[in-house]
């Protein structure tokens, strides 16, 4: 480390410790995860941007979506998001979260996922290779830096109208809401 | 009696005469077959030698206004020998559009259940006798069963996830 970062990371230690450790969940959807083990395996070694990753939710802070989004996974995600503990960053890799890609008009295929949970950014491209998921790291840690990566806040903050989008599509959820719902307002 | 292909077909247009027996490629016999046949069919082959069902397919012919079944057999044994002998049968059978409903094999082939289920869930056909036709894969009802070809995909798209609002920006 350059001495004029240890005045920085002092002054900002939380925001320090933020970045360098972004424990990814092992959340595997469509075809990008076969991206994600050269990714994080000695070839290109992950490790050494501080992504690990790990098996439950609750130990992880970033989570990357790899691929389409179908019906059935958007619950398991739903689900995977809330269990993870603050602050959390998610990552749209591949084209499909994006706007579907090749699954524009697919029957049964989720096109955008930002209107179901909050993304910080996306990585485009089919397939995005590894070292654009370093790219999306790096650039994580700047926003990061910059107070920028909080689509977590946003999440708390706009809960009711994602609440209200993710059971449009999946119908009525069997768990209650992760934040109070206040429908007066 | 020792059965290779040659026996087979002429038995097969002996037993089951108003069917087509056809072999245009080496190793594929494809046989053309009325749908209350299908079980006996399926039984006969499965005694003669061919005790695997790979597949159970479907294609919807929507100018016909038929579905059109497919039942991919074979060969299940483990030497080499008698699978090259043997080689596979397409049985085909045709369902018309309208109410289209066949009888189920699970009697003969037990591992059609999740076949005829999927067949079920994305073309519509009911199988008779079977067991739970409940949902396979989808989560979502549809009207027209998906993967006709009368279902509007785009239309759909456009009516469902499209009608979905952005979530707006935070006030500050």
């Amino acid at each position: 480390m350059d001495r004029e970062q240890v005045i920085k990371a002092l002054k900002d230690s939380g925001k320090w410790g933020h970045k360098y450790s972004l424990w990814a969940v092992y959340f595997c959807t469509g075809c990008g995860i076969i991206e994600i083990p050269p990714s994080i395996t000695s070839r290109w070694d992950a490790e050494r941007f501080g992504v690990i990753p790990v098996a439950s939710p609750r130990q992880a802070n970033l989570f990357l979506i790899t691929g389409y989004v179908s019906v059935k996974t958007l619950r398991a995600i739903i689900r995977t998001y809330e269990q993870m503990g603050e602050p959390k960053y998610t990552v749209g890799f591949g084209s499909c979260p994006i706007n579907g890609g090749m699954y524009w008009d697919s029957y049964n295929t989720i096109k955008k996922l930002d209107k179901y949970i909050p993304i910080d950014g996306w990585i485009a491209g089919c397939m995005p290779r590894p070292e654009a998921v370093f790219i999306a790291v790096t650039h994580l840690w700047t926003l990061i830096d910059k107070g920028m990566a909080n689509a977590y806040k946003k999440y708390r903050k706009q809960y009711k109208y994602y609440r209200k989008n993710q059971e449009m599509a999946l119908g009525k959820l069997e768990w209650p809401p992760l934040y109070p719902i206040n429908e007066d307002e | 009696m020792k059965m290779n292909k040659k026996n087979l077909i002429q038995q097969l247009e002996l037993t089951f005469t108003d069917n087509e027996v056809n072999t245009f490629e080496e190793n594929v016999i494809k046989i053309y077959a009325k749908k209350e046949q299908v079980k006996t069919i399926l039984r006969y082959l499965k005694d003669n030698g061919y005790n695997h069902l790979a597949l159970i397919s479907c294609v919807d012919w929507i100018k016909k206004e038929e579905f059109e079944l497919i039942y991919i057999l074979t060969s299940y044994l483990n030497d080499n020998k008698s699978y090259q002998e043997k080689g596979n049968v397409y049985l085909k059978i045709r369902v018309a559009r309208e109410n289209p409903e066949v009888e189920t094999v699970i009697g003969v082939f037990e591992n059609a259940e999740p076949y005829e289920r999927e067949i079920h869930e994305l073309f519509g056909i009911n199988f008779r006798g079977h067991p739970r036709l409940i949902p396979l894969f989808l989560e979502r009802k549809y009207d027209v069963p998906p993967f006709r070809k009368n279902f509007d995909t785009r239309k759909y798209v456009k009516d469902v996830f499209e009608s979905i609002p952005v979530i707006p920006e935070e006030e500050e």
